[in-house]
């Protein structure tokens, strides 16, 4: 268990910048979870804290030591790769107390650490195959394991469930976060699946383009997104999106459809971006569009509308008979908007979303 | 029930007539036939001559040569000094350029596994001494160990290595290592290629998993590297140790044989019964012998392959 502390770390490959500034202080025990679309950086950022990437700038803390110049095996840290990583040749168990077999650690205690986190994990009965005789979600296990019984400073975890189906994905989730709370231990994340980063983080780190969007809590995300980015990429499915101006504290859309912003907006605004989650919008009063598509998803159906010439999505649990081609009224409440300016950023005092 | 139909359907297939009988089981055959007469003419016929040659005195400047001898030959090979020496030179010459080959093959390997740059340079240069004729490269290095034209001899003799500049070709005690080192040069690029493939089809991550688990490089390459090479390496190593074995371009170009009879294989000693004495009948036997002898090592290497790979499931 440990803190960690990552200041100005920039990353280059020669004249390529892939990560640029980034600042993060991380909490004894917290679960972050760095979640962004694929090249922005987010696994980069997680191997230069393991020690396999270079740090080109600033620099990286764990407990108060800059890691900078340790080698892997020096930092105390863990890594569940991708890939699993397993190494063929070995058995479960072998695999499992490898790191602690090189640091010639007596057979008892090696015994006993691989049996309690086999135990942890379910994995008590296989301990004698090959990772080639076990499933998707075993590897997963014992890749687990393979980090748990070295009992380190931090867990570092690379997208460890992409490789899993959906169902299995799942389970996985509520494992590690059960596991994240029975061991407390720091913990970092990587992921490009946004409902993981929701379920598992105690923060979410949103990055892209080699920069940090917005650190915060997943509601606080979810709620106040900082900028059109993650607002954009936080949410299943996405926020809407509206392009059009402020005036005298109307939204003007390209079509001059006007709509009123609650109080505390400004007057004025040349070139802004209107946002709603597509479960805030309500099927009813409101403004005109026509249904594109409907895709029932079985507890509420996702509908594609055409508003003011942009696609609206609209997510509700009311089971109305509609088809492509009617013609529907929605309302977009003013509580539930959310307003960004010219430079995509989002543009305060939050409004509260209702619920 | 099922009796009737049994006895209802059993005569039918026995009421076939014999002609479409014979013709279902030979089908098969037929269709296959192209190919089994080619492997036959190409494949069977000279292995079943060169075979029955052991058992005739076949001697070129004889005519009145070519009668059935029976085991005569064998006789005379369990007699046959110079024979039991060519083994005895077949074993040191195969087993040390198998070995140092292997050696330096997986160290190149390993080296070109690193990325650097001018690397794709390195690969296609390591890989050339493979395209030069093996003739080519004995008549080079014979020279290259020639004090008159060559400068190994010279170099050799400033590094303390010999007293004066001469020939290692011509000294009875160390002549094998000339031919030896020319195998070694020749055949590095063999094992360099298939290690090297080897070698990047491991995963990376896994190098990482364990460089986090705190492994050094050593430990790396034992837990890791070693263990993914072991099929690649057993297989190269069997195919070669065959190859050399065989092998007597080299010995034949550079010393051939000698000095007395000190660089003498059982291939080479085959090439001077069969071309030199023109003795076929005898260079036959010897061949079977060396045959039979091949065989019995790639079955003992292939069952413990086998072993190997049963104790990994």
């Amino acid at each position: 268990m440990a803190t960690m502390e990552i200041r100005s770390a920039r990353k280059t490959y020669g004249t390529l910048c892939v990560l640029e500034d980034i600042n993060l202080s991380i909490g004894d025990g917290e679960f972050i979870v760095l979640v962004g679309p694929s090249g922005c950086g987010k696994s980069t950022l997680l191997r230069m804290i393991a020690g396999l990437e270079e740090i080109s700038a600033g620099e990286i803390r764990i407990e108060d030591r800059v890691v900078n110049d340790l080698p892997p095996k020096a930092r105390d840290i863990a890594m569940v790769f991708q890939s699993y990583a397993l190494y063929p040749h070995m058995n479960v168990a072998d695999n499992m107390s490898y790191s602690l077999r090189l640091r010639k650690a007596d057979k008892p205690t090696i015994a006993d650490k691989v049996r309690d986190a086999s135990a942890k994990l379910g994995l008590g009965a296989l301990l004698e195959r090959k990772p080639k005789a076990l499933s998707g979600g075993q590897r997963q296990r014992v890749a687990m394991g393979r980090a748990i019984v070295r009992q380190p400073k931090a867990f570092l975890f690379d997208e460890p469930l992409s490789n899993l189906d959906a169902r299995l994905r799942e389970q996985m989730r509520a494992e590690i976060r059960k596991l994240h709370r029975a061991l407390g231990a720091t913990s970092i994340y990587v992921t490009h699946d946004q409902v993981e980063a929701m379920t598992l983080a105690d923060r979410i780190v949103a990055m892209h383009g080699g920069h940090i969007q917005q650190v915060g809590t997943p509601l606080e995300l979810y709620d106040r997104p900082a900028n059109l980015f993650v607002a954009g990429f936080i949410g299943s499915p996405g926020m809407n999106f509206v392009e059009g101006a402020v005036e005298l504290g109307t939204f003007v859309m390209r079509d001059g459809t006007r709509l009123p912003l609650p109080e505390g907006m400004p007057e004025t605004l040349g070139g802004a971006t209107l946002g709603i989650r597509p479960e805030h919008v309500t099927l009813g009063e409101g403004l005109a569009a026509e249904v594109e598509l409907v895709e029932p998803t079985g507890h509420g159906i996702i509908l594609h509308l055409r508003l003011a010439g942009a696609v609206f999505r609209v997510l509700t649990t009311d089971r109305r008979w509609l088809t492509p081609g009617d013609q529907v009224q929605v309302g977009l409440p003013a509580g539930a908007l959310h307003l960004f300016d010219e430079s995509e950023q989002r543009v305060a005092p939050a409004p509260h979303p209702q619920q | 029930m099922s009796d009737s139909v049994l006895h209802h359907v059993a005569p039918d297939r026995y009421r076939r007539p014999l002609r479409q009988r014979v013709a279902s089981v030979i089908e098969p055959w037929l269709y296959c036939a192209p190919v089994l007469v080619i492997i036959v003419a190409v494949m069977f016929v000279p292995l079943v001559l060169g075979v029955s040659y052991a058992f005739r005195d076949i001697q070129l400047l004889n005519p009145f040569s070519g009668g059935f001898v029976g085991l005569d030959h064998f006789r005379a090979l369990g007699q046959d000094d110079a024979f039991f020496r060519a083994l005895r030179n077949t074993l040191w010459w195969t087993g040390a350029s198998v070995f140092l080959q292997l050696g330096f093959g997986l160290i190149l390997a390993l080296l070109l596994n690193v990325p650097f740059a001018g690397r794709g340079l390195a690969q296609a240069l390591v890989f050339l001494p493979w395209a030069v004729p093996t003739f080519l490269a004995g008549l080079n290095w014979a020279w290259l160990f020639n004090p008159v034209i060559g400068p190994l001899p010279h170099w050799m003799t400033a590094l303390g290595l010999m007293d004066e500049p001469s020939n290692i070709l011509a000294d009875p005690s160390i002549a094998m290592w000339g031919p030896i080192i020319a195998a070694v040069w020749w055949g590095i690029p063999f094992f360099a290629i298939t290690l090297l493939a080897a070698l990047q089809s491991i995963p990376k991550d896994l190098y990482e998993a364990a460089s986090i688990d705190g492994a050094s490089p050593w430990q790396q390459f034992r837990s890791i590297t070693l263990p993914f090479l072991a099929p690649v390496i057993a297989i190269t190593v069997l195919l070669r140790t065959v190859w050399v074995a065989n092998f007597a371009d080299l010995i034949i170009v550079m010393t051939n044989g000698g000095p007395a009879d000190r660089t003498q294989t059982v291939a080479s000693y085959i090439f001077t019964q069969a071309f030199k004495r023109l003795d076929f009948g005898y260079a036959s036997a010897v061949a079977l012998v060396l045959l039979a002898l091949l065989l019995a090592y790639s079955m003992v290497i292939l069952v413990l392959r086998q072993r190997l790979s049963d104790r990994d499931k």
